[in-house]
């Protein structure tokens, strides 16, 4: 069987020829390697209420918002999935030891730029929120160049202030994901037999399929527990 | 600081965080936010530089009152008035 030319034998052969062949012209036919999403979503009582608190204490220069929170999240899940957490080259996986965070800023051409947070995931929120000011102002007013940052890990997208609901993340290539934080919205939900009402956002994931969907939902199960407990990142 | 000042340093502050968008044109009553496209980072920006410029700390729940230009500029200048 192991000579037989592969699209005559009827047996194992062929299914197994078949079966490497799909996913192969598949992508081909999408120009671009598949992967998966996975979406969210996150209930942010806690988060919104424990960032009133601590910022109605702070002079703004010292306030956080709710986007480094986001940051925060993403290392922990990063911490717990670091199959995400690096890049594809020819099919193989080469997870980084360090989480350099990549976070999608549009600029007013609308061109978007790449602002890293070098070793996120070792950094406090505050240091995290620090960073990400400077950045993004950087960023905004043209003073950032992007040779001068480390190439990012992983990336995140954040488009609530446009009014997106849900973004569905790109990979940049050859990243192995990269998630989406839509707006932050009031909605209405069942807890014990009473509706309420409380503020939730959506998290989407796109990842590379090699990391699975198992491990996809575990990252974004980590980053709704922790948010649960914002005194904690 | 009068109205007039308060509102050119308002102005100011803003086109350092847009530097491409046409500030002086935003009407008074219109949402800074959604005219400028400012996400909640640009508008901490903007508050920090308020802080540092007019020395005037505006608490998170105010922010509302900063929504459009014309309500920063009564809110500003009041708030700078009580300072001095």
């Amino acid at each position: 069987m192991a000579d037989a030319p592969p699209g005559i034998d009827l047996g194992w052969g062929v299914v197994a020829g078949v079966a490497r062949y799909l996913p192969q012209s598949l992508s081909d036919a999408m120009g671009a390697s598949s992967h998966l999403y996975l979406a969210a979503n996150i209930d942010l009582d806690r988060a919104v209420n424990w960032l009133a608190e601590l910022n109605a204490h702070r002079p703004a220069p010292d306030r956080l918002v709710m986007a480094a929170l986001f940051l925060k999240a993403v290392t922990h899940g990063l911490r717990d999935v670091p199959e995400l957490n690096g890049t594809m080259i020819d099919g193989e996986g080469h997870p980084s030891s360090t989480v350099h965070l990549g976070v999608a800023v549009a600029r007013w051409d609308g061109a978007p730029i790449v602002a890293v947070l070098p070793d996120a995931g070792r950094r406090g929120v505050d240091d995290v929120m620090r960073m990400l000011r400077d950045l993004v102002r950087r960023a905004r007013t043209d003073r950032l160049r992007e040779t001068d940052l480390p190439e990012p890990t992983f990336t995140v997208t954040h488009l609530g202030y446009l009014g997106v609901q849900a973004v569905f993340p790109s990979i940049v290539p050859p990243l192995v994901g990269a998630v989406g934080f839509g707006k932050v919205v009031e909605q209405p939900s069942a807890v014990q037999g009473a509706v309420v009402c409380s503020p939730v956002v959506t998290a989407t994931l796109a990842a590379a399929d090699s990391v699975g969907s198992h491990r996809g939902a575990r990252f974004l199960a980590t980053i709704d527990r922790v948010l649960q407990r914002p005194e904690a990142l | 600081m009068n109205r007039q000042q308060v509102r050119d340093v308002i102005l100011h502050l803003l086109q350092e965080i847009v530097p491409a968008a046409a500030v002086r044109d935003v009407p008074l009553d219109v949402d800074l936010c959604d005219t400028l496209l400012l996400d909640s980072l640009d508008f901490l920006n903007f508050v920090v530089a308020v802080h540092d410029t007019l020395h005037v700390d505006v608490p998170q729940a105010d922010y509302e009152e900063l929504r459009t230009l014309g309500g920063s500029i009564d809110y500003l200048t009041r708030a700078h008035e009580r300072r001095t």
